[in-house]
């Protein structure tokens, strides 16, 4: 205990006498994992984003002009059966001109100078949300375009193959982006406290022949590491917050609806930002001190 | 206490100590002489393990020096305290710092340490520098923090090299002074020195070191 506490002084010490070198080093933390944290917002929001729009994802299967009322069943049926498909709802014509009519509003007048009504029956089809890639949906129209009665069938094949590979994209980056700054943090925490080490190796040495154990002189460095990790991240934490919060406030003056579209990071992201910075700065440190041979 | 038995030591494949035995008693006080480069110091860096012998067998208060695993290195000199030539105190501490540092080391608790320290500063007559810093403090004052370190935890065995180098010879009298009252309380106590007035008429066991071997052992 005795040993902790002295440890503890004795790197408060160090931070409060090398304030500059320590202030500069977690402020290059603190970028590094803002950068992280901020990379992986934007990812986690395109990654809602493309979830939400999925959940509103159809397939309209347009139906052949002369189909009977028999065979409209018999294929309803067979979608229902079908365990990819997670909805299945039919369109009449008259519901189709009704729907086309709303839409249109004040030029809904324009239908009325149709002699007859040129829409055909559909059926629209939601998928489940798991097989949502360019290609299962493909081959799912493809094979439901073979069946009997079926005249066409349409769905967003550009917008989920563009967002799809966006949210690839955004990951595969992120992951390697997140690599290279904690790689980085490691790195940064481990040029400091490598330098204090040397500044100290005299006062080291006579530790050594004095009997002091390697906790004892490891301890006071870590303790500085850990510090430059914890400030690190809180700061990142709250530069986050604090440009997430401006985002959604002045956003919605440009674009109303960034509200409803943006994702808040969760309190828990917050807590690992400042987690990521303890761990890799302690890790640095870690390997500053090496091994201390006698 | 101090046992070398055939103890060798070579540098760079030069020879500095060669077949070296001798014992030391419990409670002893002896000095080791010899001229400047017969390896003194090298035969204290092999007592506190600073050094490892390339061949024999040496044992500190029951340790098998040269068998020590890294790990323990510090819990043997926990019972050597060590005088240094050079002193070693940290300017950046205060007197009262750098000798609770080896009751820090010790894990000992704040209120102890305070208490041992203040104990031994009155016995080296230095209590009234405690919160000064050792490079205004005078050769001798230094010399005088520096066995305080030593001897503050209290070990079994106390090795000072060349104690009173830079001293004049007031100075150096009372620094022997003190290496005679901490032997009176117990501790073994070995000196290496090159001034033979250090233990001339002293009645202690001298080892003579001369061309990398103990040439013969006197009464001093």
């Amino acid at each position: 205990m005795s040993t902790l506490i002295y440890a503890l002084q004795t790197a408060m010490k160090s931070i409060w006498n090398e304030k500059w070198i320590n202030l500069l080093t977690v402020l290059s933390v603190s970028i590094g994992l803002l950068i992280l944290s901020s990379f992986v917002t934007v990812t986690l929001n395109v990654d809602s984003a493309l979830k939400r729009w999925a959940k509103g994802f159809g397939m309209v299967v347009y139906l052949d002009e002369d189909l009977t009322g028999k065979a409209e069943n018999e294929l309803k049926k067979l979608f229902l059966q079908d365990p990819d498909i997670l909805e299945v709802r039919y369109i009449s014509k008259e519901q189709a001109v009704r729907e086309l009519r709303l839409s249109l509003g004040e030029n809904a007048s324009i239908l009325d100078e149709l002699d007859e009504n040129p829409l055909p029956s559909s059926f629209e089809l939601k998928l489940k949300r798991e097989l949502l890639k360019p290609a299962v949906v493909k081959k799912k129209a493809e094979q439901i375009s073979r069946l009997k009665g079926v005249e066409e069938v349409q769905y967003g094949e550009k917008w989920l193959s563009s967002l799809n590979t966006l949210s690839t994209i955004l990951k595969t980056s992120a992951i390697f982006l997140g690599c290279a700054i904690l790689v980085a943090i490691v790195f940064i925490t481990y040029n400091t406290i490598k330098i204090f080490f040397y500044r100290r190796k005299d006062e080291i040495e006579t530790l050594k022949l004095l009997g002091a154990t390697r906790t004892f002189i490891r301890l006071p460095f870590l303790i500085e590491g850990l510090f430059i990790g914890i400030a690190g991240g809180l700061i990142s934490a709250v530069a986050l917050f604090g440009i997430h919060s401006m985002i959604s406030f002045k956003g919605v003056e440009i674009l109303p609806s960034i509200r409803t579209l943006m994702v808040a990071p969760p309190l828990q992201a917050y807590i690992l930002i400042v987690l990521v910075g303890a761990v890799m700065s302690l890790t640095g440190s870690f390997i500053a001190v090496g091994r201390i041979r006698y | 206490m101090i046992q070398f038995s055939g103890v060798s030591k070579y540098y760079d494949g030069d020879v500095v100590l060669k077949d070296i035995s001798f014992t030391i008693e419990k409670g002893e006080l002896a000095y080791i002489t010899g001229p400047s480069g017969a390896g003194k110091t090298t035969l204290l860096k092999l007592i506190y393990c600073a050094e490892r012998p390339d061949t024999g067998q040496i044992v500190v208060a029951g340790w098998d020096v040269g068998k020590l695993k890294q790990g323990t290195i510090p819990f043997l000199r926990r019972n050597v305290g060590i005088v240094f030539q050079d002193f070693r105190l940290l300017f950046n501490k205060t007197v009262f710092d750098n000798i609770a540092l080896a009751l820090r080391i010790h894990d000992m608790q704040p209120r102890e340490i305070k208490e041992t320290v203040n104990n031994v500063l009155k016995d080296i007559r230095l209590k009234h520098k405690e919160h000064v810093f050792p490079q205004h403090l005078s050769g001798g004052e230094q010399q005088r923090i520096v066995i305080a370190r030593a001897m503050v935890s209290r070990p079994t065995v106390l090795l000072a090299d060349e104690p009173t180098g830079n001293l004049d010879m007031d100075t150096s009298r009372n620094i022997m002074g003190l290496f005679r009252e901490i032997n009176a309380r117990g501790t073994t106590v070995l000196i290496a020195t090159h001034n033979n007035a250090l233990f001339h008429g002293t009645g202690r066991r001298v080892l003579y070191l001369n061309n990398t071997h103990i040439e013969k052992e006197a009464v001093g």
